[in-house]
């Protein structure tokens, strides 16, 4: 696994560590020592063939899933498992995913609270900031991400993409460390996803440190810090957004873009600049 | 016939007084039997765990119980064990437990049918214990669930009416006092029919109010 | 408890036993007919039907028994109270029953039956050879839940003195001053036999969704 992606940024203790993680459903090796260095203010999009594990590996680092065995350390400190190799209390792991958000495919927005509510409702209960002070740093977030006007209503009368707005503002409300996407436009209509995209490329512009396990490769290449790709449970390649797409090292990740040209937002005019004669 | 209903009118403080015990009884019975069947809900619902089979034994053989004899338990059966209930004590608690069992029953089908990620949402959030299963679980659970909690407040409401047999003076209890002291068993009774078809259309209406509300936020 | 005693309640329980019966073989048609009243939309009787169904759906059977057991008799007819018991259960099964068929008789595909009458049926073979065998199956389970839901009643009869499994265990608590192990004996007995058909309910129900993804 090339490291190169790493040169020329901070030297200093990565946001996130995996070492060695591994987990297997039954016979079937989901995820298979998975080795992964996130730093600050990194952008990182884990891209793949579906089952490759995307998806198990980001809800491993919150713990929403438990791995089999290895590490996954928030800023030096252990999630899952508290000092003395027990596995973590539930207070213990709900501090810590706090400082990890997180946004869903689905949105997972909560039906019963409004969209201001949505956003306030971690902040309050579970931080227990005061509520004043959340309220209007909610207001903030929702007007960065275009949606005050929507604040008194429920989900069930939001587009997807208004939902996943929602969705991110509610994550940024605890001031995460890291940020987690979870094929964020996957369950859009294909006219929603680019209000989603802009949102997260401002963020990842702004400097927050994001993994994001996506489909859209278009976003991938301009927005990535670097790409690591999975197959089969395993970081097959990790490299810089310009060599993976333009010079993939490994025969899978050839066969995945060639299957990928054309697909999702990927515009053929992205490629220009760097292929005078038009997409490979 | 016109007379017998005018007898009944005068009588009306005695069956409002019965339709008042009905309410209140059953108004008790649903919101104890709500919580204490969300309380027991989540062990029900746990994938293993010892409890859930002490749990779902609990609520299975409840419900295969008759209220009428339930409450004779209650009421004639406890005192034998030492415990000593007057009517109404007995009365409610019989109720109670015994709607306890339906309302986890009802909770627990309810939570089946519910999204799994805004439930994981709570959690990457860090939301933990009895805070998440009481901000996020259980609001749009009840919601969801508002029809059939309805339909159990209805049965709640017709049981209530079985408690006639331990001398409870509810609107059953009232009508059969008016008709053995005038001799009017058709105008009392078919007072009381009247009273119970009200009291059951104003639930329905409100079931069909929280209907919409939860609508919005479906 | 002697055996005297134990054999009461057992006679209680087949007195429980017919009446129920009875009751479900009488309800079960009743309700049916109700439902097709309303389904087909009679003039006058539809309505009616469903006033009265909404009634006896609100109303606690107690009540109704004891409307039926004292006034009947005061406006001329002279009912018993074996009789008075069973025209309730039949008269709050049927309200429920109805309930049951007309979910399953709206519920009934419209193409099919614009199919028969395309091909010429009439209205009597439509509803007998097409509509009916596949409501009934339909219906199944919620019937059979609803007949459990009937034996959870029946000690209502105790009420005005019919003899049935509660009323035997009542009476002979009385007369021994101990009232826990007769009324533990009829919960012996109401018990596996509500499970029971419970089951039969739960299993017609996973047969019926089998045939159906078939």
């Amino acid at each position: 696994m090339s490291d190169a992606g790493t040169a020329g940024l901070s030297a200093a203790r990565p946001v996130l560590t995996v070492a060695a993680l591994s987990k297997t459903f039954g016979s079937l090796a989901v995820l298979d020592n998975i080795n992964l260095k996130v730093h600050r203010r990194e952008t990182i999009c884990l891209l793949g063939p579906s089952g490759s594990g995307k998806s198990t590996l980001l809800r491993c680092i919150n713990w929403l899933e438990k791995p089999d065995s290895g590490q996954i350390y928030l800023n030096g400190e252990r999630i899952g498992v508290s000092r003395g190799g027990v596995v973590m209390a539930d207070r213990d792991l709900s501090s810590m995913r706090t400082r990890i958000g997180m946004v869903f495919q689905h949105f997972a927005l909560w039906p019963h609270l409004t969209v201001l509510q949505n956003v306030m409702a971690a902040p309050i209960y579970v931080l227990r900031r005061p509520r004043a002070e959340v309220r209007a740093e909610a207001e903030d977030l929702l007007a960065k991400v275009g949606l005050s006007d929507k604040r008194d209503a429920f989900p069930a009368k939001l587009s997807g993409g208004q939902k996943q707005r929602v969705g991110i503002a509610r994550a940024l409300a605890m001031r995460p460390e890291l940020l987690l996407f979870d094929e964020p436009t996957s369950a859009l209509d294909p006219e929603l996803v680019g209000e989603v995209l802009n949102v997260m490329r401002k963020l990842a512009r702004d400097g927050m440190t994001m993994i994001v396990v996506t489909h859209e490769m278009g976003f991938a290449r301009e927005a990535a810090s670097r790409i690591a790709f999975l197959d089969r449970g395993r970081i097959v390649e990790s490299a810089l957004p310009e060599q993976f797409f333009l010079t993939p090292a490994t025969d899978r990740a050839k066969q995945f873009l060639q299957r990928y040209a054309g697909n999702g937002s990927w515009q053929a005019g992205q490629f220009s600049e760097l292929h005078p004669g038009g997409p490979p | 016939m016109r007379h017998d209903f005018l007898v009944v009118w005068g009588e009306r403080g005695l069956l409002l007084s019965g339709l008042g015990n009905t309410v209140v009884l059953s108004l008790a019975a649903t919101i104890a039997a709500l919580g204490l069947g969300a309380a027991l809900a989540p062990g029900l619902m746990a994938a293993r765990g010892r409890y859930r089979l002490a749990f779902t034994g609990f609520v299975d053989g409840l419900r295969c119980i008759p209220f009428l004899l339930f409450a004779y338990i209650v009421y004639y059966g406890l005192p034998s064990l030492g415990l000593n209930l007057d009517n109404w004590t007995a009365g409610l608690a019989a109720l109670t437990i015994y709607n306890t069992a339906y309302m986890a029953e009802i909770l627990r089908g309810a939570w089946a049918t519910q999204p799994r990620d805004p439930v994981d949402a709570g959690y990457a959030f860090g939301f933990t214990g009895v805070g998440h299963f009481r901000r996020i679980v259980l609001p749009p659970l009840l919601l969801s669930a508002a029809p059939v909690v309805g339909n159990q407040v209805i049965q709640i409401v017709k049981d209530s009416a079985f408690l006639t047999v331990i001398a409870l003076p509810e609107l059953t209890h009232a009508a059969s006092s008016i008709q053995s002291r005038h001799y009017i068993p058709f105008a009392a009774f078919i007072t009381a029919v009247l009273l119970y078809w009200m009291l059951c259309l104003a639930i329905e209406a409100g079931v069909a109010c929280l209907g919409r509300v939860a609508e919005a936020r479906r | 408890m002697s055996a005297a005693d134990i054999l009461a309640i057992l006679q209680g329980a087949a007195t429980t036993a017919t009446l129920s019966l009875t009751a479900i073989c009488l309800g079960l048609p009743l309700g049916l007919a109700l439902a097709l009243a309303r389904w087909a939309n009679i003039p006058i009787v539809a309505p009616f039907v469903a006033v009265y169904v909404s009634i006896l759906r609100a109303t606690p059977l107690v009540t109704l028994l004891l409307l039926l057991f004292f006034a009947l008799p005061s406006i001329g007819v002279p009912i018993g109270a074996v009789a008075a018991a069973l025209v309730a259960l039949t008269m709050n099964t049927s309200a429920f029953n109805c309930e049951v068929w007309r979910a399953g008789l709206m519920n009934f595909p419209k193409d099919q039956f614009e199919a028969a009458q395309s091909v010429g049926m009439r209205r009597r073979q439509r509803l007998q050879r097409i509509v009916l065998p596949q409501v009934l199956r339909a219906c199944l389970p919620g019937l059979v839940n609803e007949i459990s839901l009937l034996i959870k009643v029946t000690p209502v009869l105790a009420v005005v003195g019919v003899v049935d499994i509660t009323r035997a265990a009542v009476r002979i608590g009385a007369e021994t001053y101990d009232p826990l192990p007769p009324l533990l004996v009829a919960l012996a007995i109401y018990v596996p036999m509500v499970y029971a058909i419970v089951r039969v309910a739960r299993l017609t129900e996973r047969r019926l969704a089998q045939t159906e993804a078939a």
